[in-house]
């Protein structure tokens, strides 16, 4: 055994760390790197953990075993400490798959020996269970390189099934990010190097997670969810579309290379308008680069797209105003809006504007507009409006007899001003005034400590209202919602929103490069850590836009999930 | 994203009739003029009729006497006996009943044979033609001291010198209203109450009988025979239930709809005197009166008490509590404008947890409702109601959300 040429069969330290052959074809390790994935016979121990799955952990040991080295036994037994013999594999692979039972709860501790028997078994039990080691085939085992200085994993070997879901590309390799690596490791899929050794699962801990990546609350979550099967990516507020760019529909491109590598952890998202410019900005970029598709089928938006072309420019030209197209002789507002180019004015009589809001069947894409009704070079694609369709049509109401019969009897006791013929008799708005005086003289029993003071009651009982009218009347406080207001907080260290969730069921038909609307957003909080008040749910339902937030609040690893959700509390008028 | 409305459970047996969302009449003939004490920094009615309609007519107040709302009466049992409706009680009861105002009445300074002689007056049988030949009685409403509602019927007979003791209703046109009204009592408070005590008498009296006042009830005598003996006698220690209400119900009744006038020492406050009596009175009193103002202008009946019964501020009933379970369970919390600001119930985890979870188990939502305060307001604007006109409220639904794939399937977040 030669220090220097080929030593990858000495161990170092207790935590059995073995360092790779890299070497073609070596005399001492019987694994070849091309002979890998179909080495029937080559099994390593990935340590031991707790899965999904019925079983929950995987069961095997693995060794390399290197039946054309018996003889080196010997030495080998010594030095492969993880590569497990014929006689060990099988006793591994014959072990029993049952899960301990778990009899009825005890309620209170008696003090009794027969009890205290129970109990310690039922823990040795699951102590051996937990402790039990994970034995993986070596050929199924992806391996990555640890890079700290961009606290990536980079995959060496090709990516397994869990590619549809996890891990992204870049620059002709694959990357995982840290806390899929090490969720990955924690499965017996991927096996991660660093400095040419093996890291252990207590490794990876100590290494992937940290406040620059994922921290532990975070990864627990993390495991949490992927273990029940969703999908779970990072959340990245700058991919995330400002409601200004929302409103505009633009299609969504998901790049997530770009912001793992070039981009360094960014600091937490700022809700400044000047953060909104900057996210109009690259929009606008990615339109004039990627020539994305506009929504057009909207005179406002159409008369908006100018305006941003307008900005662009007017960052390159300084000294001109944004209000530039107002100079061309239209205002924005108007329909007839002439776009830059100067073309004629438009017939709009015979232009098609889509009616979304009718009730009638249609079809929930629209077809893309004329070209020549576009300014510039905008191509725009099919556009999907069944989002839209569903907000806007409002069923018919149906109402029961009774109600029917109710709102016949307030209709005919709406007390209809004109049918006064005192009020008939007055022949301008000075003599109305009058007799409304002359009335509220003539009013009796109207307490004086309340209306003449400076601050009078908001009804008068003596006055017939409807209840619906009487509602109205008295309503001076305002609701407000979620939004309002939030646009102008500032970002904040503690309220952040971790990871976008997608459903399980769409694993199937899942794509990286456009995995759609997540189906919640996960804030990851400390059980001990304060409760959000109002700004914090404010800001990130502000970030989150129109996917609901879900706050994870981890104790110890249990993991509860609440949510505050924005809610009106409807009229409720009974006539 | 927002929450989803869940319709309002109805409750099972509901035996009430609904009579108007607010205490406002549509009729403008109709008085709503109503009339309450502002005593010991409580708020009292203490008018029968005002009670039935304030209580009626939105639910306001509690019955100090009672469970929610106003029902107490002297007897669980009611009869009709010969065209009356009255509360039935038995003979030692009646006689508990009388050693209990000879006893009030000596330690008023009056001596055996005084009392003896009332109480000898006060327990003649009455003929039920007398009863129901009285027309309009006098509506002395001079009550004794507010401190205990007890008081022997007589003393207020005293300056009145031998009249009907207690209030009357007014003749039989009159009467017919209130006394289907009465008439429900014990099924009410049976709807009500939600433990099974049994069904009192129905209403089977129907319009025709009359109810004639507090100040009568019917002795049953204790005798083996078969045959019990009714007699409608004088009731000779009445407790005459209050009608409470809280700062928030009363202020709006004043505020709100104008129906109401609070007195102290029998003078009338004005609105602003009010408002700063009872900021005087409850600290935070801007804040849940804001949110009580909200929830009635949204059409809910807003309930105090919920405090001590599920750990909250107020329960929102659609249309009242005898028509439907509660749904909403509501804190209030107070916010400035940066949306900040130091919380009324400051949550932790673990009792935000506790209080979901109470309310999950009693099938309501939890709502918490900021009122937010724009910072430019100043200590002088919120001593006049108007600040009100500038304060907003904001609901968020506090929800807990199973990651198990069974229970997200059902229902999203």
């Amino acid at each position: 055994m030669q220090i220097g040429l080929c030593d990858p069969h000495s161990l170092v330290g207790p935590r059995r760390q073995r360092r790779d052959c890299n070497q073609e074809s070596c005399d001492w390790c019987g694994a070849h790197q091309a002979d890998q994935p179909k080495t029937a016979n080559s099994f390593k121990s990935v340590g031991s953990s707790t899965e999904r799955g019925p079983r929950g952990m995987l069961l095997l040991l693995l060794r390399l075993v290197n039946m054309a080295d018996q003889n080196k036994t010997g030495t080998e037994g010594k030095l492969f400490s993880e590569i497990l013999s014929p006689s060990e594999l099988f006793a591994a692979r014959s072990r029993s798959h049952k899960i301990p039972v778990r009899g009825q709860k005890d309620f209170f501790p008696n003090d009794s020996d027969e009890q205290r028997q129970r109990l310690e078994q039922s823990l040795n039990e699951h102590w051996s269970l937990t402790s039990e080691e994970r034995v993986e085939r070596l050929g199924n085992l992806v391996k990555a390189v640890w890079i700290p200085s961009d606290q990536i994993v980079e995959l060496q070997s090709p990516a397994g099934k869990f590619w549809q879901t996890m891990g992204f590309s870049a620059n002709g390799k694959q990357y995982l990010l840290p806390e899929e690596a090490l969720y990955l490791m924690e499965c017996g899929n991927v096996q991660v190097f660093y400095r040419d050794l093996p890291l252990s699962i207590q490794d990876g801990y100590e290494r992937f997670l940290s406040s620059a990546t994922v921290t532990l609350q975070q990864y627990q979550v993390f495991g949490h969810l992927k273990r029940l099967g969703y999908v779970v990516h990072r959340f990245d507020p700058s991919s995330e579309p400002s409601s200004y760019a929302r409103q505009l529909n633009l299609p969504q491109s998901r790049d997530r290379a770009g912001r793992q590598l070039k981009r360094k952890r960014s600091p937490s998202p700022t809700a400044t308008c000047s953060y909104t410019e900057a996210q109009v900005e690259s929009t606008i970029e990615k339109m004039e680069e990627d020539k994305c598709s506009l929504e057009g089928d909207d005179a406002k938006k159409l008369a908006a797209s100018p305006d941003i072309q307008t900005a662009t420019t007017s960052g390159a030209d300084e000294g001109r105003s944004w209000w530039m197209t107002d100079d061309l002789g239209a205002s924005d507002k108007e329909l007839h809006h002439s776009p830059t180019s100067g073309s004629s004015r438009w017939d709009f009589s015979s232009i098609p504007f889509p009616d979304v809001g009718s009730s009638e069947r249609h079809p929930s894409c629209l077809a893309p507009p004329e070209p020549s009704l576009l300014p510039g070079d905008l191509t725009v694609g099919v556009c999907d409006i069944a989002s839209w369709r569903r907000k806007i049509n409002l069923r018919m109401v149906k109402m029961s007899s009774k109600e029917q019969k109710r709102e016949k009897d307030t209709r005919r006791r709406r007390w209809d001003v004109n049918k006064d013929r005192e009020v008939r008799r007055c022949r301008n708005w000075a003599e109305y005034h009058e007799l409304l005086a002359r009335r509220q003289r003539k009013r009796k029993g109207r307490p004086a400590h309340l209306w003449n003071r400076e601050v009078t009651p908001l009804h008068d009982p003596k006055q017939p209202i409807s209840t619906g009218e009487l509602l109205d009347k008295i309503s001076v406080i305002k609701s407000t919602h979620l939004l309002e207001g939030a646009s102008r907080l500032k970002g904040s260290e503690q309220w952040r929103i971790c990871f976008n969730v997608y459903q399980p069921d769409t694993v199937a038909d899942f794509k990286k490069s456009n995995p759609g609307k997540p189906y919640s957003r996960m804030c990851v909080c400390s059980f001990d850590g304060p409760v959000p008040d109002l700004r914090a749910i404010k800001l990130l339902a502000f970030q989150s836009g129109d996917i609901p937030v879900v706050f994870a609040v981890v104790d110890h690893g249990d993991i509860s999930f609440y949510t505050f959700k924005d809610f009106q509390l409807p009229t409720d008028v009974f006539p | 994203m927002q929450a989803e409305f869940r319709a309002p459970r109805r409750r099972t047996r509901v035996q009430e009739e609904y009579e108007a969302p607010l205490p406002v009449s549509l009729r403008p003939e109709e008085r709503s003029l109503f009339r309450a004490e502002l005593i010991n920094q409580h708020v009292l009615v203490r008018d029968l009729e005002q009670i039935q309609k304030i209580h009626n007519q939105g639910f306001f107040g509690k019955g100090v006497l009672s469970r929610a709302r106003p029902d107490h009466s002297i007897s669980d049992q009611w009869e009709e006996h010969e065209g009356l409706f009255l509360p039935l009680v038995s003979q030692a009861r009646y006689e508990e009943l009388l050693r209990w105002a000879g006893a009030t009445l000596s330690a008023q300074g009056l001596d055996e044979e005084a009392v003896n002689q009332t109480l000898l007056q006060l327990s003649q049988p009455i003929g039920t033609e007398d009863l129901r030949g009285e027309g309009q009685m006098m509506n002395g409403q001079e009550g004794p001291g507010p401190e205990d509602g007890a008081s022997p019927c007589t003393e207020r007979a005293w300056p009145e010198g031998g009249a009907s003791p207690c209030t009357e209703r007014a003749g039989p046109e009159g009467g017919a209203s209130p006394c289907t009204e009465r008439a429900n009592p014990n099924p009410d408070s049976d709807s009500f109450s939600d433990s099974d005590s049994e069904p009192g008498p129905g209403p089977g009296s129907g319009s025709g009988s009359l109810v004639p006042g507090p100040g009568f009830v019917l002795v049953v005598s204790d005798s083996e025979a078969a045959v019990q003996i009714r007699e409608v006698r004088r009731t000779p220690l009445s407790l005459s239930e209050y009608l409470q209400l809280s700062l928030e119900e009363a202020f709006f009744l004043v505020y709100g709809l104008g129906c109401l006038s609070v007195h102290m020492h029998q003078e009338p406050l004005s609105i602003v005197q009010l408002w700063r009596k009872f900021r005087s009175l409850h600290p935070d009193f801007v804040s849940s009166y804001a949110a009580y103002h909200h929830f009635r202008s949204r059409g809910w009946v807003p309930k105090e008490g919920g405090g001590a019964k599920y750990g909250v501020n107020l329960m929102l009933y659609r249309k009242g509590p005898p028509f439907y379970h509660a749904s909403y369970s509501v804190v209030i919390e107070r916010a400035d404008d940066a949306f900040e600001g130091s919380a009324l119930h400051p949550f932790s985890w673990r009792s935000l947890a506790a209080l979901s979870r109470i309310t999950a188990n009693v099938s309501k939502e939890l709502m918490l409702c900021y009122v937010v305060y724009p910072t430019d307001q100043s200590e002088a604007e919120l001593d006049s109601p108007e600040c009100l006109s500038r304060l907003k409220v904001q609901e968020v639904i506090v929800g807990r959300w199973v990651s198990s794939r069974e229970r997200a399937e059902q229902d999203d977040i």
